[in-house]
C-alpha cells in the first residue's frame, strides 16, 4: 500500500519535472544549446507568481499566466541579447554563456527579494486534499499535474499539428534544408526560447503553492531537469515526459525501498542522488537517450 | 631526460611571452617582501591554487576539448585523504598527499572508463552528475564527518611533515613550487605525444581515429592527469584551511569555477589558465570584500562577475588569451 502510495505521489511529482524538463528539452532540439539557466526560470516563474498573487491578493492558480508571460519574455530576452552571440561561438563558450546568466538571475534574485525562503500561505487549494480510499492527494500537487498535463499536450499538440510547430520541428531537423523552405532559423530559435520559457515560467507558478522559493531554488530542478531530458534524449519531447515521470517517481519509491528493507543508508537524503546516479546509467548504456534522436 | 629537457625549453614561445614568465616569476619571488597585507596574500595563494586546478583541466579540457565540469570530486578526493589519514592515523602530509593522489588517479580511470562512451553534452552533464553523487555521498557519510566536515587537529609548533606553519608566507612558497611543477609538467605535455594526439581527437576525431589514435583511451589518461592535479591542489587546500567539508570542496561551484577560469583565460593555451587565475580570483575576492560587505548590495558582486562571464563567453570564446592574439594578429 505504501509502495502503491508513493508510486502515485510520484506520478504527481513526475508531471511536473516533466512540464520543467519540456523547455529545455525543445531548445536543446531546436538549436543544440543547453539551458543552464533554465532553473532560474523557474525560480523567476515561482516568484512572479508569488509577488503576483500576494500583491494583487489573488489566488495563486490565476496568477499562472502572469508566471507564463514573464517566462516567455524572459526567453525572449536571453534569446536576443545573449544566446545569439553565443551560437557563433564552441560548445563550450555556449555552456559557460547560459551557466553566467544563471549566475546573473540567481544573484538579481537574491539582491531584489533576498534569501527568505518564501511560500504561498493562502490560496482555493492551499492546505486541501483529496481524499480517494485510502489515498491522500494534497489538491495543489493533484491541480499542478492537471495543469502540468494539460500544458504538455498542449505544446504536443502546437508542435505536430499546428504550421508554426511544423516549422519549428523542420528547423530542429535540419537548420539548413528548413531555411531553403523559407522558414528564418532566426524566428524559429527565438520561438523555442519562448515556448522554453513559458512553460518553465508555468512549471514554476505551479510549484510555488507547495514548494518553498528562494533564490537557489533553481539548482536542484535543473539537475533534475538534465537528468530527464538526457534519459528521454536531448530533443525527445516524448523522452521528456516518460523520463520525468519516471524520475518522479524513482524519487518517490527510492525511500519507501529503504524503508521497507530497514536500512538507513538508503534513506530519503538520498532520493535525487539515486537520480543521477540513474541518469549516468542510462547514458552510459544508450547514450542517445530512451527515445532520443539526436546526439 | 629528454622529457625534462622539453619540460624546460621555453624556446618555441615569442620573445614577450618569455619576458612576461620571467618577470612573472621576479614577481612571485619577491612578492611576500612587497610588504602587502594578509588579505593580498591570500588572494595571491587563491590565484596560484587556481592556477594550478586550471593547468590540471587544461590537459583534458582544453587540450583535448571535453567540457569537463566534475573537477570537484576530485579536489575533494585529494583533500578529504590528507585530512582523514591525518586525523585517524596521524600520517604525514607527505606521505598522504601522494596517496591521495594515487587514489583520485584509480578513481578517475574507474569513472573515467564509462564516462567517455559519451560525448557533447551527455558527457559534460555526466561529469556534473558524478561530482554531485560523490558530494551527496560525502554529506551524508557520518565517518567522514557528514556535512559537518572535519577539522584538521592543530600541532603544538610549526611542523614541515604535517605542513602547519605560522605564518602563510611558508603555505605561499609551498604553492608556487606546486605552481611551477605543473608550469613544467604542461611544457612537457604540450610538446608530448598524448599533447598532440589529444589536440587531434579535438579538431576531429573520426580522423585521429582513422590514424590509429585510440581516442578514448586518450581522454581517459588526460582525464587522470587532470585528476591528479586537482588532487594534489585538494590536498594544499585541507592543510591551509584546517577545515573541510563537503560543501567547501566538493561542490559543483568549484567545478565550474576551475573550468570557467581555463576558458576565460583561453583554455588549450599555455598561459591561458594562468590569465584566467589571475583575472577572475582577485576580481571574485575584492568586489566580494567591497561590495558584499555593504548593506543592501548583496549579490552585486555576483552580478557583475556573472554579466563579465556572459560578456566573454559570447564576444570571444576563445577567452583573453584570444583577444590578445587577436591584437597581435592586427598589429603584426
Amino acid at each position: 500500500m505504501i509502495v502503491l502510495d508513493a508510486l502515485l505521489q510520484g506520478i504527481l511529482m513526475g508531471l511536473l519535472f516533466a512540464l520543467v524538463a519540456l523547455g529545455l528539452t525543445i531548445i536543446f532540439g531546436v538549436m543544440d544549446i543547453v539551458n543552464f539557466a533554465h532553473g532560474e526560470f523557474l525560480m523567476i516563474g515561482m516568484y512572479t507568481a508569488y509577488w503576483t498573487s500576494l500583491l494583487l491578493h489573488v489566488d495563486p492558480l490565476i496568477t499562472l499566466p502572469a508566471s507564463g508571460i514573464v517566462g516567455m519574455l524572459l526567453g525572449l530576452v536571453s534569446y536576443y541579447w545573449l544566446v545569439r552571440y553565443l551560437l557563433r561561438g564552441p560548445m563550450i563558450a555556449q555552456l559557460f554563456g547560459t551557466f553566467g546568466l544563471m549566475l546573473f538571475l540567481r544573484y538579481l534574485a537574491q539582491f531584489l527579494f533576498g534569501t527568505d525562503y518564501r511560500i504561498v500561505q493562502k490560496g482555493l487549494l492551499v492546505g486541501k486534499s483529496l481524499s480517494l480510499g485510502p489515498f491522500i492527494f494534497d489538491w495543489t500537487k493533484l491541480s499542478a499535474a492537471i495543469l502540468s498535463v494539460l500544458a504538455f499536450s498542449l505544446v504536443y499538440y502546437m508542435l505536430h499539428r499546428t504550421k508554426l510547430g511544423k516549422a519549428l520541428r523542420a528547423t530542429a531537423l535540419n537548420k539548413e534544408a528548413a531555411s531553403y523552405m523559407g522558414i528564418k532559423t532566426e524566428q524559429m530559435n527565438a520561438l523555442a526560447w519562448m515556448i522554453g520559457g513559458g512553460t518553465v515560467g508555468i512549471a514554476g507558478g505551479l510549484l510555488v503553492n507547495f514548494w518553498y522559493v528562494y533564490p537557489t531554488v533553481g539548482l536542484l530542478f535543473v539537475m533534475i531537469a538534465f537528468a530527464s531530458v538526457a534519459m528521454g534524449g536531448f530533443g525527445s519531447i516524448k523522452g521528456a515526459f516518460f523520463a520525468g515521470v519516471l524520475i518522479g517517481m524513482v524519487e518517490m519509491l527510492f525511500p519507501v525501498f529503504g524503508h521497507l528493507i530497514g536500512s538507513e543508508f538508503l534513506g530519503p537524503h538520498f532520493k535525487f542522488t539515486i537520480v543521477y546516479f540513474a541518469y549516468f546509467v542510462v547514458v552510459v548504456l544508450r547514450p542517445q537517450g530512451l527515445f532520443g534522436w539526436k546526439h | 631526460m629528454e622529457a625534462l629537457k622539453d619540460a624546460f625549453d621555453f624556446r618555441d614561445f615569442s620573445k614577450a611571452e618569455r619576458i612576461g614568465l620571467a618577470l612573472f616569476t621576479i614577481l612571485l619571488l619577491v612578492f611576500p617582501w612587497l610588504g602587502f597585507g594578509a588579505f593580498v596574500r591570500v588572494v595571491m595563494i587563491q590565484f596560484l591554487l587556481f592556477s594550478l586546478f586550471g593547468m590540471g583541466w587544461n590537459t583534458i579540457g582544453g587540450y583535448g576539448g571535453q567540457v569537463e565540469l566534475g573537477k570537484a570530486q576530485y579536489v575533494g578526493i585529494g583533500a578529504y585523504t590528507v585530512a582523514l589519514t591525518m586525523v585517524w592515523w596521524k600520517v604525514p602530509f607527505w606521505v598522504s598527499m601522494p596517496i591521495g593522489v594515487l587514489i583520485a588517479l584509480g578513481y578517475s580511470f574507474i569513472i573515467g572508463y564509462p564516462l567517455f562512451r559519451l560525448k557533447g553534452h551527455y558527457f559534460a552533464i555526466a561529469t556534473i552528475c558524478t561530482s554531485l553523487v560523490l558530494q551527496d555521498i560525502f554529506i551524508n557519510w557520518k565517518l567522514v564527518g557528514a556535512a559537518k566536515g572535519i577539522e584538521l587537529p592543530i600541532r603544538e609548533h610549526p611542523d614541515f611533515l604535517f605542513m602547519q606553519f605560522k605564518n602563510d608566507v611558508h603555505y605561499y612558497y609551498f604553492i608556487a613550487v606546486l605552481f611551477y611543477a605543473a608550469l613544467f609538467y604542461m611544457n612537457w605535455f604540450r610538446k608530448s605525444k598524448l599533447g598532440y594526439q589529444l589536440r587531434m581527437i579535438k579538431d576531429d576525431e573520426e580522423a585521429a581515429e582513422s590514424l590509429g589514435i585510440d581516442a578514448r583511451w586518450c581522454k581517459i589518461k588526460a582525464y587522470s592527469i587532470a585528476s591528479a592535479f586537482v588532487a594534489v591542489g585538494g590536498g594544499f587546500m585541507a592543510v591551509y584551511n584546517l577545515y573541510i567539508d563537503p560543501y567547501s570542496v566538493m561542490d559543483l561551484d568549484l567545478s565550474i569555477k576551475i573550468a570557467l577560469m581555463s576558458m576565460l583565460g583561453g583554455a588549450g593555451s599555455m598561459w591561458g589558465p594562468i590569465i584566467g587565475s589571475a583575472f577572475l580570483v582577485p576580481l571574485d575576492r575584492f568586489l566580494g570584500s567591497w561590495l558584499g560587505a555593504q548593506k543592501g548590495l548583496i549579490g552585486v558582486d555576483f552580478m557583475i562577475y556573472a554579466a563579465l562571464i556572459m560578456v566573454v563567453s559570447a564576444y570571444q570564446p576563445r577567452g583573453i588569451w584570444g583577444i590578445i592574439e587577436q591584437f597581435r594578429k592586427k598589429g603584426a
